[in-house]
This record gives C-alpha cells, structure tokens and sequence, in this order.
C-alpha cells in the first residue's frame, strides 16, 4: 500500500446497488484491480460487471489427470515385467486387455480430483490462517466491495457509497479471521 | 434477498385468486420462501447448538453397540479367526460381502444427489446435498470396514497396496479385488473432497458466528475463507468438474464390485448384466436410505422443518419409484435369460433361490423391492409424507440386503460340485454387521453437531433464481440459470 | 532372467505332472484322505468344523447314489483332489499373487507367505478343493511328532490344497540331479497313490507318452475330465463305466 492510500470496505445488502457502487468507483478513477468483492454466494462478476476471473482448477485438473493416468500405466505396463520371471497367473496375458482399461481410468480420475482439490487450495493460498481483511456481515449475505483509494478522497469516496445504499463504510480492518 | 416481481396490473379478483396461489406455492416451496440470509444462518447454526438429552441418550446406546458389536466382536474375529463366523465350503462369502456391497450402494445415492442432480440442475436437491453426501462418506466407511472384516489375515491387508516390499511384489492387476481396492480409494476420497469442498463457505459462515473452541474448529477447517471473486471462481469450477467427473468414477466403482461376482465362473454369478444391475440396485438402496436420514433429520432436529419440506420427499419418492422400475427391469433380465437359457447347474440354483430353504427370503426381496414402492409411490399425497416414504424406504433396504444375501452366500451354496453343497448360517457376522451399522448412525449424529447440515450459500442461491412469474393469468415459477 | 516371450503359457502345453484316478475300483475307504493329511500336516478341524463345511481335507472322496431307499443303487466314488489347472480359474482371481503357476513344474502353487485370506480363489474354483484355514486348530502333544518336517504348517486365515505332493517331486528331483540323471517314472508319488490299496490313483509325467499315468490314459480310452467344458485344462483323467 503506498503511503497515501487507504483500504475501505463499503457493505451492501444487495446486487443492484453493489452494482452501480463499481459503476460508480470505476468512474471516480480507480481501476478494476484496484477493487475486490467479498460475498457470501458466488455473485458471478458478470452480475457486477466485473472482469472475468481468471482461475488455473481446469488446468490444474488436467494435469493431475496426465499424472494419474502415467501411474496407471506404470502400474499396468511396467510391474509384469519386473521380476526375474513374468507371474503368470491363469492363462491370461502378461498385459491384459480389460483390466489395462480400468486400472488406467481409476488413476487417471483419482489424479483428475485429487488435482482438482489441491488446485483450488493451491489457487486460493488456502489454508490462509494470516489476518486479512473482512467483515462477518458477508457470511449473513451481505455483498462487500473493498477498495484502495487515495487518502484525499476518503470522504469523496464514502459519500458516494451511502449514497448509492451502502450500509457502512469504514476502514478495512486487517485482522485474524 | 428476494427475487423481483414482474407481476402486470391484474383486475381485482384475479389478484386475490393469484395471490392465495401464490402464497401456497412459497408454503410448498423452500426456493419460493426466503428468508433473510442472517435468519438461515442462525436457524442452521441453532439445529447445531441445540441438542437434548434424548440424543445424548441415543448416542450412549451406540456407542455401547459400536463398542461391542464392532470393535470387540471384531477383536475376537481377529484372535480367533474366521472360524467364529458362518463362512465354510462352499459359501466362501457371507454377510461381511453382503454388508460391503449394501453399504457401498447406500454411498451411491449420496454423489447422485450432489452430482448427478446438479449436473441436471434439479434445484429441489439444494437443502439436501450435504446430508446425502455425509452418508456417502460415512457409507463408504462401513464398506470399508465390512470388506477389512471378511479377510483372513487382515493384518497384513497393507500387502494389496503398492509399496516397496520384501516380498518383492507388486499387486495383481488381474484380479478384481485389485480394481476394488483402486476404484474404492478413488470414491472414497473423491467424495470427501466433494463433500468439503462446498462446505468450505459453510464453514466460513461457522466460523463468523461461534466462540470458543468451535470457532477455533470451523476456522481451521474454513482455511481462512472469505467469500472473494477469486476464491468463489476456484471453488466453483472445482465444484463442476468434481460434479461432472465423480458420475462415472460412481458408476465404475461399483460396476467393478459387481465384477467380483461376475468376474468368477460360479453358477449365477458370471452374469454379463451384473454392472448396470448392481448400479441400480445402489441407487436403489440408497435412495430409500437417504429418504430414512432426511425423515429423521427433519422431525429431530431444530429448524429442519423449513429447509426439508414435503415437496423434497415428492421429488425423491418420484426417483424412488423410477429406479425401483429400473432395478424391475434388470432383476427380470438377469432372471429370464438364467431360467430360460441356463445350463443345469444354474437351473439348480434358480430352484434354490425360489424353493430352497431360503425361498422366503426371495419372495420378500420382491415384495419390498418391487411391490411396496410401485403400490405407494404412485400417489403425490403418500410421496409427500415423510413418515410413509420412511417407511417404503425402509423396506427397500431390507428388500436389497436380501438381494445381496441371495447373490452371495445364497449362490454360493449351489456350485458345480454337488457334494459340496451347504447352507450358510450366519455367526458373528450379525453383531459386526450391526456394529456397522450402529457406527453409521453415531458418525452421522456426531456430524449434525460439528457441520452445518444444509448448505445455506446454495439455498439462498437458489432462492435468488427462483421467482413467481406471470404467464397471462397463472402464475408460474421460473428458474434462472445464474451460471 | 526369463523374457515374456520365452514362457510358454500352459495352455499352449500338454502339462507335465499328472494323474489318472479308476473310479470303478476305488472303493471308498479314504486311505488316501489320510495319508495326504498325514504327509501334508494337515490340521484336525473336528467334528462340529468339519460337519459345517469346514474339513481341510486336500482330497476328499464324493459319494453319490441313485434311486430312492430301498432300491439305492451306489454310484462310483470319487476322488476329487485339485485338478492343478493348466488354465487355472483361481489364479487370476489372488490380489496378493498368492496362487500362481508354476513354470518349471507345471503345478498350480499356493504360496501361503503371500496369503490376506480374501478366498476369492476358493470361491472361483470349480471342483471346490481349496481348504481355508478358519481358526488356529490344535494338535495336542505328542501329536506333533507326526507332523512332516517337508512340508510347513499353516495358521489360520491362510488358503490351502493339495499340491501334487511338491515336497516329493522337489525331492526326487534333486537326489535325480546329484546323480545326473532323469527322473525315472514311479521313482516316487504322491501320498495318495501310495497309500491307495486299490491302486485307483496313478501319478506320473503326462507330457511323456511311455510313462504309466499316459499309458494308462490311452489304454482305457474312456476317460473323462471334470468340468473340462470350462476350459480350465485340468491335469488329472478320471475313469468310470468300464
């Protein structure tokens, strides 16, 4: 934060003015990463007219899904030929055919979801246990717009957020969650 | 929040008829009766807090089972081996196979209500998604002990993993029981991943609204959640593809326990239609069994009594009697072409299944299976009445243990080898199994005081969508897809 | 170290031992069940176990019977023992590779270190001959001075059978080895031909025609293999109705 800024955290109860207060922030001068919207049901940043946010989950995902699919297939083409005398069991092929399937799908999907899993932690920085930012009001439904604006216009700014319906606008406290 | 009203100017007495329409369907409709955000919160948070002495009692008399029907029943298994139960020649299987493919099936229900139906985009599964996938889990925990149970040295069950080892092995990929043993690990932990991962903002809410060491549980487990565009878009495609992917990892975990039996060249067992059939039988038994919970759970504890309402046991009987026509459809297939086109040794065993000693056992997994849900299910009034589906449910999972005590040590009686031929009696296999089952319970009573068992973020998600419309003079519910 | 390729899988082999069991003069006096429990240590389970399925007789003899009292009419008996596959049902089935088979001797082997107890096998076999150890049955003093130091006990949880007395062919194979030389045919057998006072069990290379056990199966002509329809190769030719 540079020394003439200052975090405020306007509370909204609702879309439509949560809404018009980005309007309203983005034409008094900040950009769109200079703001965060903090809410307790995924309001879609298309309701906001936020830009779309980026995530790395797909990805991620198919990645843990290429490494399962390896261990499957070590697993089902390599282990038959690692003792000094191929076990042969019935009079099946050392490779078989329906058992090669699924022993590949298992771990190519246990390496999809597990992927997936760590890769929303991994993307979120969870588990973050840092003070941060935050009222409890989100959880009970509440939208809140948290913003980095210059010092001067702390006023400025506060007006025009009551003014669009904001419940409370105050200094964004960093503490423990 | 509340969904907004395009309602034109209507004369006057058609309002008044609209409006009393309207007011039944938000007394019908959970997603048609909000209310404020913070209210579902404490309402939730109370139906944890609040705990009488009735469970508390409830819970002693498990624990008692669980401590000497699981834990000292099976200690004695283990010292004196598998000869205190009632496996012999040539029912090398009993209740343990039984109860394992019983409780996997009642793990099904749960990733079909939190999966299938969102892919589907259901909404009457919002209240209830959590509570059906808490059985999966727990479920999937009673299988697993189930299936431990059944082995002869279960102390040395790790061999089946591959480790390095001195025996310098690795496992059998061949075997069934190998496939088991990869696709149940897979279930296992692809379900509590999809059980936690829409319960993180849950937990988060926790969190805001509790003190002292509960605050200290709900904020590590939240992760230091805050409800941020960035987080919410993580969490949500996570959500999606966990939804999307876990269908088929559900259908091929027990399409391979089926394989088990179908996999082997006994008589009645090497069926090509046991994958889909036992898929359906799952589904089948877990549905009757997530009626049972969602029953209990709304006439128990506080507050339920808004979240689950007649309409969700209406919507769950419908998929009640569905399926039951499904698991009709492969029961007769898998029957029909066994009498018409078997060989001798499989008419043997049909003979036994209907006129053996047994025979009874064969007859009442009909008429639970079949007769009593298509005598009940059919009408919307009996569907909607939580204590009569409790009660179809209930003689369902009866109606499909049976069924899997037929297919196993049932089958296993009659083989190839007449000589050998035997019945199965049961021995410590009874205690254990309701060991099993006496866990379940205690696991899922321990949960409804440490989780939030509805997930308020979803409800009032939905909530948002829904809205009354009007469509000339009737109106109408409308569902907007915010995705 | 042997390369894939150079295994031949036994259903492209005609199998190496052997048996030819006469059902029409085995009288059924289960000299032979004892003599295999004798040789291979096996437990007494007793008379409730046993009466429940549980007897761990790697051989036993089927008694069937045809008509109904008085008009019975016996029917031949029948020695089941394990068949040792040559396309064994019970070996794909072991998630431990507990029961696999055996290159150099052709046999269907039951490795007991590597055994969890899960009985697929059991459940997977046709002629039903697996034993599974149920509980820890005990042998009394001095009982255990007949215990047969070549071959290993087991404890419970563990699967068994019969092996084709391995302890034995091991055996006459080495001493045939120190005085390099081949193994003559009836050098030894198994417990169960020896003990047999009928000699309705014959035991020998079945993959060289001059041997007795191929003799006998060409002569006769009339043999039959059990359950041969499904494929699973057995290795032991049962005779009846001559």
């Amino acid at each position: 934060m540079a020394d003439n800024s200052v975090s405020l955290l306007a509370v909204f109860p609702d879309l439509m003015p949560a809404a018009d207060a980005i309007d309203k922030l983005r034409a008094l001068g900040l950009s769109d990463d200079q703001m965060n919207v903090i809410s307790g049901i995924p309001v879609t940043e298309a309701m906001l007219g936020r830009p779309s946010q980026w995530t790395n989950v797909p990805r991620l995902a198919a990645g843990g899904s290429i490494l399962g699919f390896c261990a499957g297939a070590f697993l089902v083409f390599v282990t038959p030929y690692l003792y000094p005398v191929p076990i042969q069991v019935g009079t099946q092929a050392f490779v078989p055919g329906p058992p090669t399937v699924v022993v590949l799908f298992e771990l190519t999907m246990l390496g999809m979801l597990l992927s997936t899993f760590l890769g929303v932690f991994l993307d979120s920085y969870f588990p973050n246990y840092r003070p941060m930012e935050y009222v409890k009001e989100v959880s009970d439904g509440k939208i809140a717009i948290f913003f980095i604006c210059p010092e001067e216009g702390r006023e400025k700014f506060t007006q025009a957020m009551t003014a669009l319906g904001a419940e409370k606008v105050e200094v964004a406290q960093v503490e423990h969650l | 929040m509340a969904g907004y009203n395009n309602k034109k100017a209507e004369p006057v007495h058609a309002k008044i008829e609209s409006h009393s329409h309207e007011e039944h369907l938000r007394e019908q409709h959970l997603m048609l009766d909000p209310l404020p955000r913070g209210r579902m919160n404490e309402m939730v948070m109370e139906s944890m807090y609040e705990t009488s002495w009735k469970f508390w009692v409830v819970f002693a008399i498990l624990s008692v089972i669980v401590a000497y029907g699981l834990f000292y029943s099976w200690g004695k298994m283990i010292a004196e081996g598998l000869g205190i139960a009632g496996v012999n020649r040539p029912s090398y299987w009993g209740i343990f196979l039984v109860n394992t493919v019983f409780w996997i099936g009642i793990s099904h229900a749960g990733t079909f209500i939190s999966a299938i139906l969102r892919v589907f985009k259901a909404e009457f599964r919002r209240p209830f998604t959590r509570a059906a996938e808490l059985m999966t889990t727990f479920g999937l925990v009673q299988a697993g002990f189930s299936v431990f149970m059944h082995l002869g040295r279960v102390w040395l069950a790790y061999w089946l993993m591959p480790y390095a080892n001195q025996r310098m092995l690795w496992p059998n990929l061949h075997s069934p029981l190998t496939w088991d043993l990869l696709a149940i690990t897979t279930y296992l932990l692809s379900s509590t991943m999809y059980l936690f991962l829409p319960l993180i903002p849950d937990l988060a809410m926790a969190r805001d609204r509790s003190t002292g060491w509960r605050k200290t549980f709900y904020k590590t487990l939240a992760l230091g959640f805050r409800g941020t565009e960035g987080e919410w878009a993580h969490l949500r495609n996570g959500m999606n593809i966990f939804a999307w992917a876990i269908i088929p990892v559900m259908f091929s975990v027990h399409t391979i326990v089926s394989w088990d039996f179908a996999a082997a060249t006994r008589p009645g067992w090497n069926s090509s239609i046991f994958g889909p059939y036992f898929v359906v039988g799952a589904l089948h038994s877990g549905m009757g069994a997530v009626i049972m919970v969602l029953a209990v759970v709304r006439a128990t504890m506080k507050n339920m009594k808004y979240f689950i309402r007649p309409e969700h046991f209406d919507a769950i009987g419908k998929l009640m009697l569905i399926i039951s026509m499904a698991w009709a459809y492969f029961f007769f297939n898998d029957y029909m072409v066994q009498w018409y086109g078997g060989d001798k040794w499989t008419h043997q065993l049909l003979h036994f299944h209907e006129a053996g000693p047994m025979g009874w056992m064969w007859f009442a997994m009909l008429i639970f299976n079949i007769v009593i849900p298509w005598a009940v299910l059919w009408n919307q009034k009996w569907r909607s009445t939580p204590w009569i589906v409790f009660i179809v449910g209930f003689f369902i999972n009866i109606g499909m243990w049976f069924e899997r005590y037929i297919i196993i040590p049932i089958s296993l009686s009659i083989n190839r080898m007449p000589f050998t031929w035997r019945l199965y009696h049961p021995g410590v296999e009874i205690p254990l199994g309701i060991g099993t089952l006496a866990f379940f319970i205690l696991l899922y009573m321990g949960a409804s005081r440490l989780i939030p068992l509805i997930p308020v973020w979803e409800v009032e998600e939905g909530q948002m969508a829904h809205e009354l419309k009007q469509f000339g003079r009737e109106t109408v519910v409308s569902v907007s897809e915010l995705e | 170290m042997i390369r894939p390729d150079e295994i031949k899988m036994s259903s492209d082999q005609v199998g190496k031992w052997g048996m030819v069991i006469d059902q029409d003069v085995c009288s059924g006096c289960q000299a032979c069940v004892v003599a295999c429990a004798m040789e291979n240590n096996i437990s007494f389970v007793g008379e409730k176990d046993s009466g429940y399925g549980r007897s761990m007789h790697w051989i036993r003899i089927e008694r069937f019977w045809e008509g109904e009292y008085p008009e019975v009419k016996m029917t031949p008996n029948q020695p089941m023992l394990c068949q040792q596959c040559g396309s064994a049902t019970c070996e794909p089935v072991c998630p431990a590779f507990a029961t696999v088979h055996s290159q150099a001797e052709q046999l269907n082997l039951q490795v007991y270190n590597r055994c969890v107890g899960t009985r697929y096998c059991a459940n997977n076999c046709p002629y039903q001959v697996r034993s599974f150890n149920w509980r820890d049955y005990k042998r009394p003093e001095p009982l255990t001075n007949q215990l047969n130091p070549d071959v290993t006990v087991r404890r419970r949880g563990v699967m068994e059978k019969c092996t084709f007395c391995i302890q034995r062919i091991h055996k006459a194979e080495d001493k045939a080895k120190s005085e390099n030389r081949e193994i003559a045919d009836g050098e030894f057998t198994t417990a169960c031909s020896q003990a047999c006072p009928a000699s309705a069990i014959t035991f020998g290379r079945v993959d060289d025609p001059e041997s007795l056990v191929s003799q006998l199966a060409r002569v006769h002509g009339h043999g039959v293999k059990h359950l041969e329809e499904l494929g699973t190769l057995p290795n032991v030719t049962y005779f009846k109705g001559g």
